[in-house]
């Protein structure tokens, strides 16, 4: 087995920093915001570095940017991290807080050779502005040690892995301080001169603890690694540092998150229909939006619209100070259908889906909507609207014809003002609804008034007259 | 005099209504052939808009579009209904033979909202016919819709008031409604592109209530009249 580690310096810098359109100095400090931990190439360019306090920091760039460490978000931005690797790698396992370990011995095959293996995996980094040490070892603990000294070389040969493990100083090595200095006073300095001695010995002089990590380092004693597992849903984050005030600020971020949603939709060959969108502000609750497309969509582009859309329509309650996208339902993608081979018929579903999305993103999704009648003899209830779906079955003409009814019903029954000039059809009684408490008995005409309007008009129980609708 | 005419003529700065020719542009029949004949043989212009122009519901004025509702729904194009003033009724609709998939109905609040839109489903493939009932409607707004109307290539019908008819507008199409004997439908011209206006028709609408059989219409001794006497 070779495992490849991930060790990532300062993940999140990166994270904050690919969120951001102009790169200004930034730095990490510690929880009790007393020291710097992290700082980014442009703040380290005018003198701040990692362990000074913060007050010398902010007296050296007095327009530092600073972000508290925070262990949830890191082990979350983590978390991300192994869901992009997971597309290149099967076993990966989370080294909490910094780093990532895959199995890639058996990718050499897939991939054509463990250089090709490295590239790709460079190459994600890449591209999501991430900077990480990479390292190969025979063993975890090997790769680990490797990475995190920053000496990671592209190779599978055991002896020169153990000649680079062998350089090692026992600092370096990661044991505690107590075996440490017990090591020294006996008069070893490197990992070779530990490698060297004999594993009774070790245990004996030492610790079995002790001996076990350096049997673990050199692949003498199992280290079994639990698989992680990605989750089925889509996660992304976006923190800043200066809350945004402006929605056109978010759409920066959004772009790159969305971009990764539709690697990922393509990735699982999957399509979705509603991304929940919340923004984060300092003194109010989050604000959630919905975004649903009317059909399965994966385009980064015709999300990025909706959005926008939204946008418009609703500018920002307070200034943002982080986001997070995610998506928990994904769809089965259909194949386009309705196109032939030269392409000469177009399919409309998609630029139907598009036009119905556009308009619920702005005028809301219940100002559209689709008209259907129901089995009821009560007029106001023979009809039911509906959000508008897509619907792929045919309506059968049912087998016994509708009766004659108008193409306007008014909104409600309005009294009747004029006597009819004409009476032509008529009464057609329809009484029901004792069954809900919404009883109708009524007698039902169709008549013609002086203005030349042709109107359904009924006499209910009261003798009151109303209209209900015209005939249009 | 004939000499200044013949310059006149060479020059072309006259402009001459013999050599006129007859344009064809893209329309949709009305499914009333009466109607059809005072168009032009033609029907409702596409990608242009047309003007209805009436003042009160129930004269038949949806039943006039029905034909071309059926036709444009079952051939899986959309109809759309922007801010109706009632219910459009589905049973009745569904009765008609109209494809009920095909209808969507939308309700805006505002004006800016009720021309987004209405441009956004007039610029789309996939719109066979808008109806719209607009509120209040500026020359630059419609003129603004016959340029969308103009880049989709679908029926657009503006049911507006009659006191509109003063007003001038650059719809393709103005027609004038108004109830007529025997629950027919009288139509007036009001402007048609590429050809003079004032044409009159009158289209038979008694159908809309199973009337049209009856020679004269049968009266029904409504109770009403019990009541009244």
């Amino acid at each position: 087995m070779l495992w490849l580690y991930l060790h990532f310096p300062h993940l999140l810098l990166d994270h904050i920093r690919r969120s951001h359109e102009n790169q200004s100095a930034l730095a990490v400090v510690e929880g009790s915001g007393q020291k710097v931990i992290q700082a980014c190439p442009e703040a380290c360019a005018q003198g701040v570095h990692a362990g000074m306090r913060l007050k010398t920091a902010i007296s050296l760039v007095p327009e530092l940017g600073m972000v508290r460490a925070d262990h949830q978000q890191e082990a979350r931005i983590l978390e991300s991290q192994a869901c992009w690797l997971y597309r290149y790698a099967a076993h990966i396992v989370l080294v909490p807080p910094d780093g990532l370990l895959a199995e890639v011995g058996s990718l050499q095959r897939l991939y054509g050779g463990l250089a090709a293996v490295w590239q790709t995996v460079e190459q994600g980094l890449e591209e999501r502005q991430l900077n990480a040490w990479i390292a190969i070892g025979h063993t975890p603990l090997s790769a680990r040690l490797i990475a995190r000294t920053g000496k990671g070389e592209c190779t599978a040969d055991k002896g020169h892995i153990l000649r680079t493990l062998g350089q090692m100083s026992l600092l370096a090595a990661e044991f505690d301080d107590k075996t440490c200095t017990r090591l020294q006073r006996i008069g070893l300095n490197t990992l070779d001169d530990v490698f060297s001695l004999p594993a009774g010995e070790l245990a004996r002089r030492l610790s079995p603890e002790t001996l076990a990590y350096v049997q673990k380092i050199q692949g003498n004693r199992a280290d079994p690694q639990t698989p992680w597992q990605p989750p089925h849903t889509f996660r992304q984050q976006a923190d800043f540092v200066q809350e945004i005030e402006q929605s056109q600020g978010l759409l920066f971020p959004l772009q790159r998150i969305l971009s990764e949603l539709e690697e990922d939709l393509c990735w699982r060959q999957q399509d979705t229909d509603s991304l929940l969108l919340v923004l984060r502000h300092r003194h109010q609750e989050p604000t959630r939006i919905r975004v649903r497309t009317s059909g399965p969509e994966h385009r980064a582009e015709a999300f990025l619209n909706l959005i926008r859309l939204r946008f418009e329509q609703h500018p920002l309650r307070a200034p943002v100070i982080s986001l997070v996208l995610s998506v928990k339902r994904f769809l089965g993608r259909e194949a386009a259908s309705g196109q032939d081979l030269l392409g000469e018929t177009q399919d409309l579903s998609e630029a139907w889906h598009t036009l119905i999305s556009r308009l619920q993103a702005r005028l809301g999704e219940h100002s559209l909507r689709q008209l259907s009648p129901q089995a009821d003899h009560r007029p106001e209830r023979a009809w039911s609207a509906s959000e508008v779906q897509r619907k792929k079955h045919i309506c059968l003409s049912s087998p016994n014809p509708l009766p004659r009814r108008p193409l306007w019903l008014l909104k409600g029954p309005q009294p009747l003002a004029e006597a009819p000039t004409m009476w032509f059809s008529g009464p057609e009684r329809i009484s029901g609804g004792w069954w809900d408490g919404q009883r109708v008995h009524r007698d039902y005409y169709i008549a013609e008034l002086s203005t030349g309007q042709l109107a359904w008009v009924f006499r209910d129980v009261r003798d009151g007259w109303f209209v209900h609708g015209w005939f249009g | 005099m004939s000499e200044i005419l013949n310059t006149l003529m060479q020059d072309a700065r006259v402009w001459q209504g013999q050599h006129h020719t007859r344009t064809s542009r893209p329309t949709e029949s009305t499914g009333y052939q009466v109607l059809d004949n005072q168009l032009g043989g033609a029907g409702w212009p596409r990608g242009a808009l047309s003007e209805c122009l009436l003042d009160e519901p129930g004269i038949g004025e949806l039943h006039l579009l029905l034909p071309l509702m059926q036709r444009l729904s079952q051939a899986e194009k959309t109809v759309f209904w922007l801010n109706p003033p009632h219910i459009p009724y589905a049973p009745a609709l569904a009765r008609e033979g109209v494809n009920l998939d095909q209808v969507i109905l939308i309700n805006t609040e505002d004006d800016g909202d009720f021309l987004w839109t209405l441009e956004n489903c007039l610029r789309s493939p996939v719109t066979g016919l808008v109806m719209a009932w607009p509120g209040k409607l500026a020359t630059r707004d419609i003129r603004r819709l016959q340029l969308a109307a103009e880049a989709g290539s679908n029926v657009c019908v503006l049911f507006r008031e009659r006191r509109h008819a003063e007003q001038n507008s650059p719809a393709a199409l103005r027609l004038d409604l108004t109830a007529g004997s025997q629950q027919a439908l009288k139509v007036n011209v009001l402007k048609r592109r590429g050809s003079w206006p004032g044409q009159y028709c009158s289209v038979a609408m008694g159908h809309r209530a199973d009337l049209a059989f009856r020679e004269a219409p049968r009266v029904v001794q409504g109770p009403w009249a019990d009541k009244a006497g």
